[in-house]
């Protein structure tokens, strides 16, 4: 049977009964736009939550001393020659940043607290949350530069403010304790508090000076593509074989976990919203061949083949599919635009959001590839569906179907 | 019109059917020999029960006979699949249905062009055919209307239109007539008889309609699944 005329029929099929089929239009409208909105969301908590680990000082990529994980300490870290670059044929860098981590004891007049050192090349930070943090004061000018960055909360904790001094105490590279003054050049408002209470900014000379030793414990490296991080990670392996590589993934494996499990999340949400979708399409595509038994019997007996019923059928349900998954993404795309002028706003549930690796904000990302996936899965939901009735039609005996 | 040395159509040996009818065997056909040759107009007839509409189903291939042997245009039926049946159905033969059966989102027009589009005619002679026999036919001012918007009458001549515009070897009506009144009735049957007189189609009517009778030019009565009576109707 041409295709065209099959075409033909189930077109003009879907506005045979306008009102059920426009009820089952607004049903696949809803579900697909609910698919697209959501995967939508959780995209954008996905992209927040891997953006959060790459930029809180991890990069895709990180080049370790053997051990710094288990016990980070200066004594676990490495030489880097001076004029070193990264040399990663095949990979686009978006930039990448060496540093001295290391725990360390930070005191003011009033209060102490245990804190992360981080030696820094602030030309270099371009990559980290360094980059999109408001910052009061002034930033670090060069690696040389003694004074410290602190963050918000740790300044309110501490009770001090920019232009105080505060004494740091940490572990030189020969094992005693080091006590230098550092005055607070600038402080950082980050999103959340946990960056602000961890994390206190130096030049990366300068933190060498204070240990006695040039040396930085990591090189932090970032990519311009996502799909360029193992690529990359497997040149830097070969390059620095005493070393260890790892990728955010490794370093960050509960934000990693999560990641896997939003990509599973994405598609148990479409399975919940088609399946219940594709019982009301079955149900729709029955009733509409119980009620044209004495059609599918002429078109039997004027000699259509049962294929080409079974295929009329199919086609028609994919036809009402299609026509919803136009109007589903269509509805979902214009709420994700709609959401995304100005993202949802979590602020008031920050702690947990925080916990989770989000921003505060969540903006909805729609994927193309989700889109693409979201239709042609409704169109094979929709011949699926289509099945049960194609097989009553096909079942259905001309003869009797003429008696009726 | 002398039929009698023109080729058979339609050769039926020893055909029986048996249905079941809530466990009660009921024997449509019993041993009917039937021969149908190209050109005539027959008209089975008979009570409720005969058999007529039975035979003519056997002879469409919509129905398979428990026994016997049956032919149309020197194919056998018999062993012929669903699909090669369906296919047999579409070459050679057209249905005129009593209700009619025209598809409700089609207008006459498309009605008529879409067992041509079953065959794979291309759209330019699928257009000059269907126009001409709409023509024909007398309903070509309502080509473009979908059946809802026609009379029993107009849309019984759709349905005729749609059956002979393939020119099938054989042309079946089941009561064509039982939906329509007289003078529509009458109307039908003149254009039936211009068709086998004109075209050389070959019609075989189950009915039990006096006037669909009057107009055949062989009449066949069936009474409990046999042929009592096979005459020529000189009158026709």
């Amino acid at each position: 049977m041409p295709l065209k005329l099959l075409i033909q029929l189930g077109w003009r099929n879907l506005f045979r009964h306008k009102r059920r089929n426009l009820m089952l239009l607004l049903a696949i409208w809803v579900a697909v736009a609910g698919v697209i909105v959501m995967n939508s969301l959780i995209r954008g908590f996905q992209y927040d939550m891997q953006e959060s680990a790459v930029a809180n000082l991890t990069g895709h990529v990180k080049i370790l001393a053997p051990g710094y994980l288990d016990d980070p300490n200066i004594e676990k870290s490495f030489e880097l020659a001076e004029d070193w670059q990264p040399d990663l044929p095949g990979v686009t860098l978006e930039g990448w940043a060496p540093r001295i981590r290391i725990p360390a004891v930070i005191m003011s007049e009033r209060e102490t607290r245990g804190i992360q050192l981080v030696g820094i090349d602030p030309s270099r930070e371009t990559i980290s949350f360094l980059d999109s943090v408001k910052m009061l004061g002034e930033s670090l000018e060069d690696a040389a530069d003694r004074r410290v960055i602190i963050g918000k909360e740790l300044a309110r904790q501490l009770e001090t403010d920019i232009g105080r001094r505060l004494v740091i105490i940490t572990q030189g590279m020969d094992g005693r304790n080091r006590e230098a003054g550092f005055r607070i050049a600038g402080t950082f408002d980050a999103d959340g508090t946990g960056l602000e209470k961890l994390f206190v900014f130096t030049g990366v000379n300068a933190l060498q000076n204070m240990v006695d030793a040039a040396v930085i414990t990591e090189v932090s490296i970032k990519v311009s593509q996502q799909l360029e991080e193992a690529l990359a990670q497997q040149q830097l392996t070969e390059a620095f074989s005493e070393l260890e590589v790892l990728s955010w993934q490794q370093l960050e494996p509960q934000a990693a976990a999560m990641f896997v499990y939003a990509d599973s999340a994405i598609f148990i949400w479409f399975l919940v919203m088609m399946g219940a979708l594709i019982f009301g399409l079955m149900n729709t595509l029955i009733t509409a061949v119980m009620e044209r038994v004495k059609e599918f019997g002429m078109l039997r007996a004027v000699g259509m083949r049962p294929r080409s019923v079974v295929a009329q059928v199919v086609l028609e349900s994919t036809l009402i599919m299609f026509v919803g998954v136009i109007g589903g993404v269509l509805i979902g795309w214009l709420l994700v635009l709609w959401l995304s002028d100005g993202g949802i706003d979590l602020s008031q549930y920050a702690e947990g959001v925080e916990l989770a690796g989000m921003r505060s904000v969540l903006m909805p990302r729609l994927w193309l590839q989700d889109v693409v996936l979201v239709s042609v899965l409704s169109l094979v939901f929709g011949v699926l569906a289509a099945l049960y009735p194609a097989r009553r039609a096909v079942q259905i005996n001309p003869l009797e179907a003429l008696r009726r | 019109m002398n039929t009698t040395d023109n080729e058979v159509v339609v050769r039926c040996r020893s055909v029986s059917r048996t249905y079941q009818e809530e466990s009660v065997p009921v024997k449509a056909l019993q041993s009917v020999d039937f021969e149908v040759r190209e050109g005539e107009f027959v008209s089975l007839a008979g009570p409720s029960g005969s058999g007529k509409s039975t035979l003519l189903n056997i002879i469409g291939g919509l129905d398979r006979p428990d026994e016997g042997v049956v032919e149309v245009s020197g194919v056998t039926l018999n062993e012929l699949s669903e699909s090669a049946l369906s296919d047999l159905r579409l070459e050679k033969m057209g249905f005129v249905f009593q209700s009619y059966n025209l598809i409700p989102v089609l207008s006459a027009r498309e009605n008529v062009e879409f067992i041509m589009q079953l065959q794979g005619v291309g759209a330019a002679e699928r257009a000059q055919r269907a126009a001409e026999v709409l023509a024909e036919l007398g309903i070509d001012d309502m080509a473009d209307r979908r059946p809802g918007e026609l009379s029993g009458g107009q849309q019984q001549r759709v349905a005729v239109a749609r059956a002979i515009v393939t020119r099938p070897a054989l042309l079946l009506a089941d009561e064509p007539s039982a939906n329509l009144d007289s003078a529509t009735t009458r109307e039908l049957l003149e254009m039936l008889r211009r068709l086998n007189e004109t075209h050389g189609v070959t019609i075989v009517a189950a009915t039990h309609d006096p006037l669909v009778m009057g107009y055949a030019r062989r009449q066949v009565n069936l009474r409990d699944g046999r042929i009592i009576e096979d005459t020529r109707n000189e009158a026709a």
